[in-house]
């Protein structure tokens, strides 16, 4: 059986301004939008590259316009992969000390209205993983082209 | 290819209406909360219901998210039901995740909103 080797579909840098998240939202949906992602699922990955790269933006590179966000989509067979890496490191307030959000007790003030990104994130993609090189650290998401709508 | 968040409010019997357009995210903070302030001291009556359109939103991030929490909850805390109205299909499902749905009736559009809080035996 053949093995076809994992296929770079796009690669690119954004500056770590607010907002920014948009573009990387948009340059990944026009990059995968033909690789037969359903609409549901093609909206789920849509909001999940836009939280992570918010959070790269925001907690990883401080939004420091002149540290850039690296976005690379790759295809390795039925699954598109999505890693989008900054600059934070191992201590990254996003992942480091994050509490699951639990809207009652957001509700009742005891938690904040915040806090909401890693957990969209998680479950918009069928995985997600993290890694740190240095400081280097980088969110995969990954999300299958046959899967369920 | 941003656009930023708008709010137009509008009394009804008994009910305050917050159409929103745009990008519901952090940066519409100030926004919806004076939009939720000048819908429910509109009209000479008390508004016990909030209806939320979303029909002309196109996004909605996890700050947003946050912003509708903090309306939830002092709506919540001044006796007030929020209702929301014209959520496309993916964010029903985020306010499914979020459990945003288990404190929010989600209606269709903002005419069939309107309709069962006017007449809610029709």
């Amino acid at each position: 059986m053949t093995q076809v080797a994992p296929r770079r579909l796009d690669t690119f840098t954004l500056a770590s301004e607010p907002g920014n998240e948009r573009l990387a939202l948009a340059r990944v949906a026009g990059t995968v939008k033909d690789v037969g992602l359903s609409d549901a699922r093609l909206e789920r990955l849509k909001t999940a590259v836009a939280e992570a790269t918010m959070n790269a933006i925001e907690h990883g590179n401080g939004n420091h316009p002149e540290i850039p966000v690296e976005v690379e989509v790759t295809q390795d067979g039925d699954e598109i992969i999505v890693a989008i890496s900054d600059r934070g490191g191992e201590i990254h307030p996003d992942t480091s000390e994050h509490e699951e959000p639990d809207l009652v007790r957001k509700l009742d003030g005891d938690q904040s209205p915040r806090g909401w990104g890693l957990f969209l994130i998680r479950n918009m993609v069928d995985a997600m993983d993290i890694t740190t090189d240095g400081q280097r650290h980088t969110i995969w998401l990954t999300m299958r082209t046959g899967g369920a709508a | 290819m941003t656009s930023a968040c708008e709010a137009t409010t509008r009394a009804l019997p008994g009910a305050a209406v917050i159409e929103l357009s745009g990008e519901v995210d952090g940066s519409a903070a100030a926004i919806l909360t004076e939009a939720y302030e000048r819908a429910v001291t509109a009209g000479p009556e008390n508004h016990d219901t909030v209806v939320l359109d979303f029909a002309a939103v196109d996004y909605i991030n996890s700050t947003g998210i946050a912003l509708i929490v903090s309306v939830l909850a002092k709506a919540r805390a001044e006796r007030r039901k929020v209702v929301a109205s014209g959520l496309s299909p993916h964010y029903r499902e985020i306010f499914d995740i979020t459990r945003l749905s288990d404190f929010i009736e989600l209606f269709p559009d903002l005419d069939r909103a309107v309709s069962q809080l006017t007449h809610p035996a029709a």
